[in-house]
């Protein structure tokens, strides 16, 4: 039976239980419907870090505004803005993101700043503890970090790749990943009419143009090499960042020069691309983990609010659920395997990354046409091998209990 | 002619020397050479990121200092001018005892290569790197400090002025203002350089906010929004237009026309602030030994004292209690004692009478007299062993309870004689002897009366007076007389014999009565000369060292108060320096950076 299935047969147990208590029933009751909505995901970060922002690249239109949950057109994904986490955060808010949020994309603006007290609230639960698989770090000015230059991600990739596997950070998050927030945003809600100005831009020489694209006020400036009105240029600018409008006249003269072109090219360079990736690898691909996750954690007040002795073999089916639950495991291997936090050798990640369900959680999509039992010795011997490191054994034995499971018919 | 501000300085160094403040005394001293050198050091601080190197490099228009996406800057880089562009990495050496060495290096990589070796793990600790161009703005003695975000304090205290950077992106943060007010504190001439003016459009909107948030918090310092990539960039092409537009002007102004020519005025600012600060460490540690000399805190020399007058006042007290325990006991013990004889006494004489009622005295006197007197003679013994011994036990009871800790309390034996001369001789009673003429004389009377009855008798039977039944009866009546006599003759004797035992007892019972109160009396008069001397020893004792608690007690206040004084008039001084030290900043001559630059 899956984590998600037990989960679900717990939580009706649970109801059986407090059925004479109504604030309880209720409480479990929207635990239960929760689990059958999309995924929640909560844009959490310090003042002025972007989080309006990115929720717009997110969603590609603007959100209803703050703590309230609202479902992308486009997929299964329900987003949140909230308000700015900084020092003096009401603890409650906090930690009822905590309780509401399936997943968390936490931004900061540069590594030397970042406070990661909400990443240690979102931990600070005996469930949350036990599978701490749901936060992602978004470097979300990855262009200021670059200094606006137009290769300014790509440096930003490089500060994220040295960030992810510091310590601090290490154990609090799946993953770091450098967005420049303005830019995804401009170009998911680029319009015609941007377009049309940009292309008109591009037009201009690049002799005459370079000079004008050195600073915020000599784009904005009254006269101007190309007929296009001061206002548009503000707003342009307002849009896309000197960065942005930069990286999109470059883009064009290379040859993007259609609105949807530009678009899918300006995401990909923004670091917009990645982080959805990577939303899709470790949240939306392992929702029913997740979904099971956040119902654990309900269960878990439930049971501390309002403990009594019929709930006590609920409180140790949980126990078990979270010491046996594998699931949470594989996905924080995923994360190490992928963020280079776990080092095994070229081929063998490659095998370890499929046979965890990286690819794909199916069985077909993790073993292809091995025969399952081949695979359980093979890891086996990794796992029991004296001359791999701890953490690489470690690592061989989680794959092991994978494809265990996928040996006896539990996948 | 010194400068006032040298005075100041000199006066504060002395202040902190009489304070035993070593460490305050050599921060003075180096802050003082560098004061006197001509050199002027221009430290440029900043959060992680504002763009402080790349300030530097703008400044001289040279990519000297390494730039980079995240903390770049690992060790301090110092920037000054010479004749041809060099460089050094300077490195500690391994151990503490060697100086520093300098390593030669190319102008361009210099930064990078001290970064690199900064964070690495072997190799010599690298210290600064340092670096010379030939520049206009470095030719007046001017130099240029870029220093990693985390050392950005203790490169300030060297500084004559600081540029502190602050990128546009956002505004002063709470840590940034945090910053600049310890800053503040320790180098009072302080220019804000709002940088990354170029990325961001409102940049004017964060300038002027940033100049309300400085002014809100009092702090004198104003702010010159600059972008370092247009000057570059001006540098590059040689476009007039362009570095204006960079700030750049303004900023090279203040550094270049100004600072040089207000050396004096920066360093009167610099040791005002100094002083004042040093003055402040200097005063709140003496406020706290002040209040420290407020409250008398030798606690443990009071009590101590206090328990020495209480145990004075105890042994007072039980000076009188044992006394009267002492004459109970020996009381006590007295009358016990002259029961026990008495006692004793009686039992000889029971036994004296017993003797007598069958022993002739006549005979057995000397037998008895030997008897009577080894009898008393162990009576004597006994009872003077038994009250020296009871005795004994009292001295050391009462010792006890007197001096519990001197083992010396009592006298090592007491006076253990006997009195020999209680027995005295006895003389055997006067005992008239029964004489042959007496028997005879006796007999005879007792003869003639028999001899006289059955004669007169047997007269009637017609015998003669004399016939042998009247000389029978005669010679019978006469024995009887004789042996009557000799019966009575012995209970005489015997009854003076026992008389002469009881009077013998009696005197010895008197003498040796008489002999062993004395001796009781004697003991007792010496058992408590010898417990008074040694109450009186525990007496001296305590009442010295009560003494020298008090004089410790008022040693230790007259100490207070002095210090008490002395920091009274330290603090006074302190403060005349501390009005000097500001009267120095106050001094006409404002420096041009303070003044507000037009928005």
């Amino acid at each position: 039976m899956s984590l998600a299935a037990r989960t679900r047969a717990v939580l009706h147990q649970a109801l059986e239980v407090y059925q004479d208590s109504p604030r309880a029933t209720s409480w479990l009751q929207r635990q239960l419907t929760r689990f059958d909505d999309p995924l929640r995901l909560a844009v959490v970060g310090p003042r002025g870090s972007g989080r309006s922002t990115l929720v717009v690249a997110l969603a590609g239109e603007a959100g209803p505004g703050e703590m309230n949950w609202f479902r992308t057109p486009a997929d299964d994904l329900v987003l949140m803005d909230t308000p700015a986490i900084d020092d003096d955060a009401a603890r409650s808010a906090v930690e009822g993101i905590c309780l509401d949020a399936d997943a968390v994309v936490h931004l900061v603006r540069r590594p030397s700043e970042a406070n990661l007290e909400f990443l240690h609230t979102l931990r600070d639960h005996p469930v949350a503890r036990a599978a701490a698989v749901n936060a992602l770090v978004v470097l979300s000015r990855a262009d200021e970090l670059g200094g606006g230059r137009v290769d300014a991600v790509l440096s930003a990739r490089q500060v994220a790749r040295r960030y992810r596997v510091a310590p601090e950070v290490a154990g609090l998050c799946q993953d770091v990943v450098p967005v420049a927030g303005l830019l995804a945003a401009a170009a998911r809600t680029m319009t015609e009419a941007e377009f049309a100005v940009l292309r008109t831009l591009a037009a201009v020489p690049r002799a005459e143009l370079e000079p004008r694209l050195l600073s915020t006020d000599r784009f904005a400036a009254e006269e101007f090499p190309a007929s296009v009105a001061a206002v548009d240029r503000i707003k342009l600018l307002s849009r896309f960042g000197l960065f942005g409008v930069r990286l999109a006249l470059t883009l064009i003269r290379r040859g993007a020069d259609t609105p949807s072109a530009l678009s899918d090219e300006l995401l990909a360079r923004s670091g917009l691309s990645e982080l959805r990736a990577r939303i899709d690898d470790y949240f939306l691909a392992r929702r029913d983990v997740l979904k099971a996750r956040s119902a654990l954690i309900g269960l878990e007040v439930v049971l501390r609010m309002e403990p009594r002795p019929a709930a006590a073999p609920l409180a140790a089916e949980l126990e078990r659920l979270l010491a046996g639950a594998h699931d949470f495991r594989e996905l924080r291997l995923v994360a190490a395997l992928s963020t280079g936090r776990t080092v095994l050798p070229g081929e063998l990640k490659a095998e370890a990354l499929r046979l965890i369900g990286a690819a794909g959680t199916s069985r077909t999509d993790r073993l292809g046409s091995d025969p399952v039992l081949l695979a359980v010795r093979r890891w086996r011997d990794r796992a029991e091998n004296r001359e791999l490191s701890t953490r690489e054994r470690q690592a061989a034995a989680v794959v092991v209990r994978s494809c265990e499971a996928m040996a006896n018919g539990s996948v | 002619m010194a400068p006032p501000w040298l005075d100041v300085l000199d006066d504060t160094a002395q202040m902190c020397a009489t304070s035993r403040r070593p460490d305050l005394v050599n921060r003075l001293r180096r802050r003082r050479a560098q004061l006197l050198d001509e050199k002027l050091r221009v430290v440029v601080i900043g959060e992680s990121g504002q763009g402080k190197s790349q300030l530097v490099n703008a400044l001289v228009n040279a990519p000297v200092c390494a730039v980079g996406e995240d903390s770049t800057t690992a060790v301090p880089a110092v920037v000054e001018h010479a004749e041809t562009p060099t460089a050094t990495v300077v490195t500690a050496g391994a151990r503490a005892i060697e100086g520093p060495a300098a390593r030669p290096a190319a102008p361009e990589t210099v930064t990078g290569q001290a970064n690199r070796d900064a964070v690495a793990v072997s190799g010599r600790p690298v210290v600064r790197a340092e670096i010379g161009l030939p520049r206009a703005l470095l030719a007046d003695g001017l130099a240029l400090v870029d220093t990693p975000p985390k050392a950005a304090i203790e490169t300030v205290d060297s500084a004559d002025a600081v540029l502190m950077a602050t990128d546009a992106t956002s505004e002063l943060s709470a840590s940034e203002i945090q910053l600049l007010e310890q800053v503040l504190r320790l180098c009072p001439t302080v220019l804000v350089v709002l940088t990354k003016i170029d990325l961001v459009p409102g940049w004017r909107g964060v300038a002027q906010r940033n100049r309300i948030r400085l002014d809100q918090r009092g702090l004198m310092a104003s702010l010159i929004p600059v972008s370092a990539a247009l000057r570059l960039a001006a540098a590059r092409t040689g476009d007039k237009q362009l570095n204006a537009e960079s700030g750049f002007g303004e900023l090279v102004k203040c550094l270049h026309r100004d600072l040089p020519g207000k050396a004096d005025l920066l360093a009167r600012r610099s040791v005002a602030a100094l002083s004042t600060t040093t003055v402040e460490a200097l005063q709140s540690s003496l406020h706290e030994e002040f209040a420290a000399t407020q409250q008398p805190d030798s606690g443990d020399a009071m009590a101590r004292w206090h328990a020495a007058g209480r145990r004075l006042e105890k042994l007072q007290r039980d000076a009188s209690r044992w006394q009267t325990l002492l004459s109970d006991e020996v009381s006590d013990l007295i009358s016990d004692a002259e029961f026990d004889l008495r006692d004793r006494t009686r039992q000889i004489l029971t036994e004296v009478d017993e003797y007598f009622d069958t022993a002739d005295p006549a005979k057995a006197w000397g037998e008895f007299e030997e008897w009577l007197r080894e009898n008393l003679t162990s009576v004597a013994e006994t009872n003077s062993e038994w009250l020296l011994d009871r005795f004994e036990w009292i001295a050391r009871k009462i010792a006890r309870q007197v001096a519990p800790h001197r083992e010396d309390a009592l006298p090592d034996s007491l006076p253990r004689e006997v009195p020999g001369d209680a027995v005295g001789d006895l003389r055997m009673p006067r005992v008239e002897r029964f004489s042959v003429g007496q028997k005879l004389f006796v007999g005879m009377r007792g003869s003639y009366s028999g001899l006289l009855m059955f004669g007169l008798a047997t007269t009637i039977a017609g015998l003669p007076l004399i016939n042998p039944i009247s000389l029978g009866a005669g010679a019978a009546f006469g024995a009887k007389s004789v042996f009557e006599e000799r019966g009575n003759r012995l209970k005489r004797r015997q009854h003076a014999a026992k008389n002469a035992a009881h009077r013998y007892v009696d005197d010895f019972f008197l003498r040796y009565g008489k002999h062993s109160k004395d001796t009781a009396r004697q003991i007792h008069r010496a058992l408590r000369d010898r417990l008074n001397a040694i109450a009186d020893e525990l007496r001296g004792e305590i009442t010295e060292t009560a003494k020298s608690y008090k004089q410790a007690i008022d040693d230790d206040t007259t100490r207070r108060t002095a210090r008490a004084n002395e920091i009274r008039r330290m603090m006074d001084e302190l403060n005349a320096l501390r009005r000097r030290a500001q009267s120095l900043a106050d001094h006409p001559g404002r420096l041009p950076a303070q003044r507000r630059v037009p928005a």
